[in-house]
């Protein structure tokens, strides 16, 4: 008999701002251990929050993004719990009123086709420090750089039926963060990190008991950790024996999912409403601007390039996968060049650098320049490869870099024509086996003039000028 | 004892050098040692103080309240000495930062004259609750002179500073200022900013003012309040204006909350009443017999939100980051923070944290908090009610009783608890109220208490300053 | 109402607050009589629809997105009970590897 699987996550992303949540202190990612801190985020006596538009207005644009209804009043809640990197004792979020709740996701499943997955609630909240258990024997280090920093927590429903369907809701979610410039959503760093809730069951059964599993560092680990909890609770269940409510962490290094150890008191966070800070009261004008003035999302962005651009549809999804790249393939059909051949060298050669270097190291309107001389037959498409690795390093014309690179293609009848004249003189006995019969000579004639052209021939018209002279008597 | 307007024109115009006042304040201090009135101050510190004074008072500055010795709670953060809220958790904390009320008080020239003891964290309505020791009632060295604020009170009383900086949660300006005899000013929440005021209860405290005269009281307020952008729950209003007293109270309604009077009221407590009432109408005040039905939840509703918002407030005393660290049996990190906790905070904050924790713990939280929630808008609609039916200040006693004896209250909590009865519902409802002296009985200072609608701390000013007038301070009443 | 000695263990293991199996009883007598108090509440009827009292402004004020640390004189490991490296140190928790 088969197991079912029900998977929700809960991810977490830093708003992208430049100071934190409720001071002034910067969000800066990588100085040194508490140099980011003030009396506000060191949790000192008398200190009081200050909430930060920018993050509010962050928050309000991602629950737009993902279709969620925002409440005009939410609340700022004490979660009071003990840690060594909470400063103040409590954390705060939002509760029982959060910003935004009730949206939704639709992906392409890999199991399942387009799927939609409910988006229980968005809420604010700010960040704790980072503990660092290995740092300094028998002591855990305490760093509040983090501690502070505005964070987006997006609770999915448990509307997932496999690991690469949450993968691939995380994947999808995260395209609509980066798409509307609320986070980096980088996890390496930190500003976007998944929570997973899974349980399994018979078909037709109640839920089973969840878990949570944490620290998954990657999308790829989270399709694997969820897979090795799923293998692991489908184990104990065939085995007779009780899945019980456990947080576990995932360990990329051995693929396993490990219990944590501690035994913690069932989680008794005491919220209540923070009296430190009124209502968050928003007006139904400034969300419809948040709204009106929201980018165009990946899926109708996919859809644009499909149906009005013409992209095939694989072209349009990994172009869409990132907002840099989808402008970046816009600002080079707008300079001019038709969308498929710009398509093709966005996911070629385009594609490679901005892997390695994370920007555009070629303008669009010189990447078109280029594009407009294949079209003209002034380089090849090979040599053309050439020039665009040269116009990676150099702030030159791409007309230029080819001239300079002699890669200019001849297209010039003359000239060509002498070329011609050169070759056919030069192997005259395979100028009267063609005009016996053995015409696929051609390609012979072709790569000689090419080869005594030292490739500046334009192989396109080549050809033409070729079988012109050999169908010329006298010759 | 010279007012707060005289010694600030002394010292402008060069009457007096802000020096002298240093040295006499010195003095003032050292012959109060007695009370146990004043945690940290030092003549170096005062005299340093007032060099700063006197240089920008012949720089031609005008300030307000130039050379003016006020003392501060010391739950008031300032740079300078030490801020340890009256607790062993926070014994030699100085803070690294300054309170926005300091600041202002500094920028208006004030001599900062030390730190005043008080319950620790605020939590008592006796100052017996301190880490070092009662404070002394400086009429009676066996009472007490009312808490939280006790240190302040006590210093005022005692003439050895003009005023002083306390924070209320629930009267702890209000309660100790009719005991001592002194005016206790607390304004509207939101007027003074809290940041660097030690939180206790974050939506009732108050940074607060004692004089000795409602001017007194009033100047150090007007200088203190007005928005600040580092507390998100002051509001946007100008600065409290110091009091232009009318002739009388001609056309002004003022109401006498039934409840506020109760039959077993203390009869010294009562005759101060009757006479300010007498003294009132022939003011020309209107008085009015009114309601405010649910004044009695005040002071359960007070023991359930005071105590949940406190418990979360003191959770960063953890041991972590600053203050007093102890290790405990096991060594680990709970050990550390049980040990930490366990020893630093003393029996009645204890005691506060534990209910705080338990009202708000899964199971209870609808049973209290949100019952207190619900109590907390009744008794303010009920203030709302009387003041929307025309009258514009309300009239009582501050305190059942004048000032008790040590010792005499605490071994019952709740009895300790309800000297604060008229005193909480007005902070609940986030008004301005404030005690003046209204007379003594058997030698023990009665305070009147006013409470006005919201923002309207102005009026309420004036109309005390007209009181004070007509009332004498000091008489015996009965 | 009545709280026992293990009530009062269970929230003073939620505050992190030790508390001495000999005060145990004293506390419980005084907690149980705070907590008997204030339970008066009770007996208010429920009304989930009834507005919160807020003081002070009605809507939060929000500040603009800029650097500005809060002013503060010296370091934070100037106040630390324990520190090293520009970190604050604290006995590493437990065994487990923690989230």
């Amino acid at each position: 008999m088969t197991w079912e699987t029900v998977i929700g996550l809960e991810i977490h992303v830093q708003l992208n701002t430049r100071s934190k949540m409720f001071c002034g202190c910067s969000t800066a990612f990588g100085d040194p251990p508490n140099t980011n801190v003030c009396p506000v985020c060191l949790g000192l006596p008398g200190a009081l929050p200050v909430p930060n538009a920018e993050a509010v207005r962050l928050g309000t644009r991602a629950a737009l993004a993902l279709g969620c209804t925002i409440h005009r009043r939410s609340v700022f809640a004490r979660k009071n719990y003990f840690y060594p990197d909470l400063p103040k004792g409590y954390q705060i979020s939002q509760f029982d009123q959060p910003l935004a709740t009730d949206g939704r996701v639709e992906f392409e499943s890999p199991e399942r086709g387009r799927v939609s997955v409910h988006i229980q609630r968005l809420h604010l909240e700010e960040d704790a420090g980072k503990s660092l258990h290995d740092r300094i024997p028998d002591r855990t280090a305490i760093d509040l750089n983090r501690a502070g920093v505005p964070l987006a927590e997006i609770v999915s429903g448990p509307d997932m039926q496999s690991p690469a369907e949450a993968r691939a809701y995380a994947t999808a979610l995260r395209q609509i963060l980066v798409y509307t410039g609320v986070s980096d959503c980088s996890m390496e760093q930190g500003s976007l990190r998944i929570d997973a809730n899974l349980s399994v069951r018979r078909p037709g059964e109640p839920l089973g008991t969840k878990t949570e599993v944490k620290n998954m560092n990657s999308f790829a680990n989270v399709e694997r950790a969820l897979l090795a909890e799923r293998e692991r609770q489908v184990a104990l269940l065939e085995s007779g024996q009780a899945v019980t409510q456990v947080t576990l962490l995932f360990d990329a290094a051995s693929g396993r999912v490990q219990p944590t150890r501690s035994k913690e008191e069932s989680h008794d966070y005491r919220y209540f409403p923070d009296p430190d800070l009124p209502p968050l009261v928003l007006s139904e004008s400034w969300i419809e601007q948040q709204r009106a003035t929201l980018p165009e999302l990946p899926d109708a962005k996919r859809e644009r390039l499909t149906s009005e651009v013409g992209l095939p549809a694989y072209d349009a999804g990994v172009i869409a996968a990132e907002p840099a790249l989808a402008d970046y393939f816009e600002a080079v059909v707008a300079a001019g060049v038709e969308p498929k051949t710009a398509a093709n060298w966005l996911m070629g050669e385009v594609m490679t650098g901005y892997n390695e270097s994370g920007r555009f190291d070629v303008a669009p309107a010189r990447l078109a320049a280029l594009v407009r001389l294949i079209d003209e037959g002034a380089v090849s498409h090979q040599a053309a490869k050439r020039v665009y690795a040269e116009l990676l390093v150099v702030d030159e014309a791409p007309a230029a870099v080819a001239e300079r690179l002699g890669l200019t293609q001849v297209s010039d009848t003359g000239a060509l024509m002498q070329w011609v004249d050169e070759v056919l003189a030069a192997h005259p006995a395979e100028v009267e086996r063609y005009r016996g019969g053995e015409t696929k000579l051609v390609g012979f004639f072709v790569g000689q003039v090419m080869k005594r052209s030292r490739g500046k021939a334009d192989p396109k018209g080549v050809q033409p000028v070729l079988l012109e002279r050999l169908a010329a008597p006298g010759l | 004892m010279t007012s707060v307007a005289r010694i600030a024109e002394r010292v402008r115009n060069g009457g007096e050098t802000a020096g002298a006042v240093a040295s006499r304040t010195a003095a003032a201090l050292e012959d109060s040692t007695g009370l146990n009135a004043t945690l940290h101050w030092s003549r170096e510190l005062l005299h340093r103080r007032a060099g700063e004074i006197t240089e920008r008072v012949s720089a031609g500055e005008q300030l307000p309240l130039a050379g003016v010795p006020v003392a501060l709670k010391d739950n008031i953060v300032s740079t300078d000495e030490p801020t340890t809220c009256a607790s062993r958790m926070l014994v030699d904390y100085v803070s690294p930062y300054e309170a926005t009320a300091v600041t202002r008080l500094r920028e208006a020239g004030a001599l900062l004259a030390g730190k005043a003891n008080l319950d620790e964290f605020a939590m008592g309505s006796s100052t017996e609750h301190s880490a070092f020791g009662r404070v002394r009632h400086p009429l009676d060295p066996e009472r007490v002179p009312g808490g939280s604020s006790g240190g302040s009170a006590a210093l005022v009383a005692a003439g050895v500073v003009p005023a002083a900086l306390g924070s209320e949660t629930g009267g702890s300006v209000r309660q100790p200022a009719s005991f001592c005899g002194v005016v206790g000013v607390k304004p509207t929440y939101g007027r003074v900013s809290r940041y660097g005021l030690v939180a206790f209860g974050s939506s009732l405290d108050c940074i607060s003012s004692f004089g000795r005269t409602v001017d007194d009281a009033a100047r150090v307020l007007a200088v203190i309040s007005g928005p600040d952008p580092f507390d998100s729950t002051t509001v946007d209003r100008p600065p409290i204006a110091p009091p232009e007293p009318p002739r009388d109270l001609r056309g002004i309604t003022i109401g006498l909350p039934r409840e506020y009077f109760p039959d077993d009221l203390d009869p010294g407590v009562r005759a101060g009443t009757d006479r300010t009432i007498a003294a009132l109408k022939e003011l020309g005040a209107e008085l009015r017999q009114v309601s405010l039905p649910h004044t009695a939840l005040a002071v359960p509703t007070y023991y359930i939100i005071a105590p949940a918002e406190a418990a979360a407030n003191l959770a960063r005393y953890d041991g972590v980051r600053y203050g007093q660290r102890r290790i405990g049996p096991n060594g680990d990190i709970r050990a550390l923070y049980q040990a930490t906790r366990g020893e630093g905070f003393g029996a009645e904050v204890r005691r506060r944290i534990l209910v705080g924790t338990y009202v708000l713990s899964a199971g209870y939280a609808a049973q209290y908090y949100a019952k207190a929630q619900r109590a907390r808008a009744l008794i303010a609609a009920d203030f709302a009610a009387v003041f929307a039916g025309g009258v514009d200040l309300l009239f009582t006693p501050t305190t059942p009783t004048p000032a008790f004896r040590a010792g005499e209250k605490t071994d019952d909590p709740v009895a300790m608890y309800l000297a604060d009865i008229f005193v909480s519902p007005a902070s609940l409802a986030g008004l301005p109220a404030m005690s003046l002296p209204i007379g003594r009985s058997d030698g023990l200072p009665i305070g009147g208490q006013l409470i006005a609608p919201m923002f309207h701390d102005e009026q309420m000013l004036a109309a005390a300053a007209v009181l004070e007038r007509a009332v004498p301070a000091v008489e015996e009443v009965r | 109402m009545t709280i026992g000695a293990d009530q009062v263990r269970h929230i003073a293991r939620l505050a992190e607050i030790a508390v001495a199996d000999d005060e145990l009883p004293v506390l419980a007598k005084q907690l149980d009589r705070i907590v008997g108090y204030v339970a008066q509440l009770d007996r208010l009827p429920a009304d989930e629809d009834a507005a919160p009292f807020n003081a002070g402004p009605e809507s939060l004020r929000l500040r603009a997105d800029q650097v500005n640390p809060w002013p503060m004189i010296g370091g934070p490991m100037a106040m630390a009970p324990e520190s090293a490296d520009g970190f604050f140190l604290v006995p590493r928790r437990g065994t487990g590897a923690e989230a």
